[in-house]
């Protein structure tokens, strides 16, 4: 029955017909040529998987079918029952959500570029903004009168946040367009690196940092100082009065992969913000108690997820944080 | 003498910006001012309104310019014999690759970023003086165009 609608011919028509007049041109050569093969051979490799092909009305018009082959012992020795299934419809959701997909790619390199040009071009007339109410404020400071000099020094310090913000959003949407290709890179040498960069915090805090050997991965070098030099420096920055105590280590996370983990001793995070620390601008402090626009975590995940690799943390509040990260190991590790 | 110096740049608050920084860095400097490439031109060819225009020490290219466009005028200041020697600074907020590389191609004296913040600028304006204007040794003799 299935198959009378499906092909359009009559039971009577198609009991006997030959397969190839139901498929078009050409697949008919290539299941002949399966047919000229030992049966096991044919059975080996086919059964259980469906094979894809056009099949053909009797009106010539043309589907996309799956067989799917199965073994049957009988008297008669082996048999071979084929299950057709019309995937029109399958065929068409795959066209489409691949459609989607390329459609999806284009409108996020849109989003980034959008996101690098906007912030590009807002700094030209912000720097304006700043830069006279900065100048507004040296030369008249004192010269008016105190509501002018509050009223500037809001003026003075808005403009100047913006600026952070807009710096910041210029750093994160570069992670996007102006990454390098991922190369073999000591991830040793890239931790010295950020640690360099941070000395001076270091120094001030009299943090105690102690690592383990770090592997050859496949990253952007200068990214993945970055993110070592955000994850240290919050662990740095993010302190009760104590001396900061931060251990970087990785081990290997199954196949080829690097689970990095950066633990510190210090404040610790309520589970409620475990996701919340990554996304752009979201800050969990006043900025009186510890400064910055909240970018650090959301660049340190887009770092992560660029390189194909994921970040969590885990912590409880008041025992530190420890922040793990996934990265997959240089080939020359494998 | 005075030391002359030209800015080529559009945008009237950064043309000031540059001129109060100036002032403080240095108070014996000319700060003229052309606000396209044709007018750069014009003023370095001594052309029409500028035909008594002196010839400067150090010219400050923008490169995002109307009319003519920095690279242009850098391209056209390097072909010519005489203007050639003078130093020709791209003083940008364009941080692109490819224009850095352009503009060294194009024989650009330097590259220097407009900085973001106000102290910042001013002291880039100090270090230009100090170096292009103060220490650096430029062919004595000035000839006329």
């Amino acid at each position: 029955m299935q198959a009378e609608k499906q092909f359009g011919y009559r039971r009577d028509e198609l009991v006997g017909q030959k397969i190839k007049n139901i498929i078009p041109e050409g697949f008919a050569e290539r299941l002949t040529a399966d047919a000229l093969r030992s049966v096991e051979d044919a059975l080996s490799q086919q059964i259980g998987t469906g094979i894809e092909l056009r099949a053909r009305r009797k009106d010539a018009t043309e589907f996309p079918i799956e067989i799917m082959l199965s073994p049957l012992e009988s008297a008669e020795g082996m048999l071979v029952t084929a299950a057709i299934r019309d995937i029109s419809v399958r065929k068409q959701a795959e066209v489409h959500l691949l459609y989607k997909v390329e459609e999806l790619k284009r409108s996020n390199e849109e989003l980034g570029q959008f996101a690098y040009i906007a912030s590009h071009d807002l700094q030209e007339p912000l720097r304006m903004v700043a830069s006279y109410t900065q100048l507004l404020s040296r030369r008249y400071k004192g010269k008016l009168d105190a509501d002018a000099d509050d009223f500037i020094a809001y003026a003075v310090d808005g403009a100047s946040r913006m600026q952070r913000l807009i710096q910041d959003l210029l750093a994160y949407s570069r992670i996007g367009t102006k990454g390098k290709e991922l190369q073999e890179t000591s991830s040793e040498e890239v931790f010295e690196q950020a640690l360099l960069n941070l000395r001076g915090g270091i120094q001030d805090s009299g943090a105690i940092i102690t690592h383990d050997p770090l592997p050859a991965v496949l990253a952007d070098e200068m990214q993945l100082v970055q993110l070592f030099q955000n994850l240290v420096g919050n662990a740095i920055k993010y302190q009760k009065t104590g001396i900061p105590r931060i251990h970087v280590s990785a081990a290997k996370n199954g196949g080829n992969k690097w689970l990095f983990s950066v633990k510190d001793n210090g404040l610790g995070i309520d589970s409620q913000y475990f996701e919340k620390i990554f996304v752009m601008f979201q800050r969990l402090h006043k900025r009186e108690e510890f400064a910055g626009t909240g970018i650090g975590l959301a660049i340190c995940k887009k770092i992560v997820e660029r390189h194909g690799g994921n970040i969590s943390v885990s912590s409880q509040p008041g025992q530190g944080s420890t922040f793990e990260f996934s990265l997959a190991g240089a080939e020359s590790n494998a | 003498m005075p030391i002359e110096v030209l800015l080529v740049e559009d945008s009237p608050g950064d043309v000031r910006l540059t001129r109060e920084a100036f002032k403080d860095a240095n108070k014996t400097i000319h700060l003229h001012v052309a606000v396209d490439g044709v007018e750069a031109m014009a003023f370095l060819r001594r052309e029409g309104a500028h035909s008594h225009a002196p010839r400067p020490d150090l010219i400050l290219l923008d490169l995002n310019l109307p009319k003519m466009d920095g690279r242009e005028v850098l391209t056209l200041i390097k072909q010519d014999d005489d203007l050639k020697t003078i130093p020709t600074v791209i003083l940008t907020t364009s941080e692109a690759e490819a224009d850095i590389v352009k503009s060294y191609q194009l024989q650009a004296n330097c590259y220097l970023n407009k900085p973001v913040q106000l102290d910042a600028f001013e002291a880039l304006v100090k270090s230009i003086n100090d170096f292009w204007l103060t220490k650096v040794k430029l062919p004595q003799q000035r000839q006329s165009g």
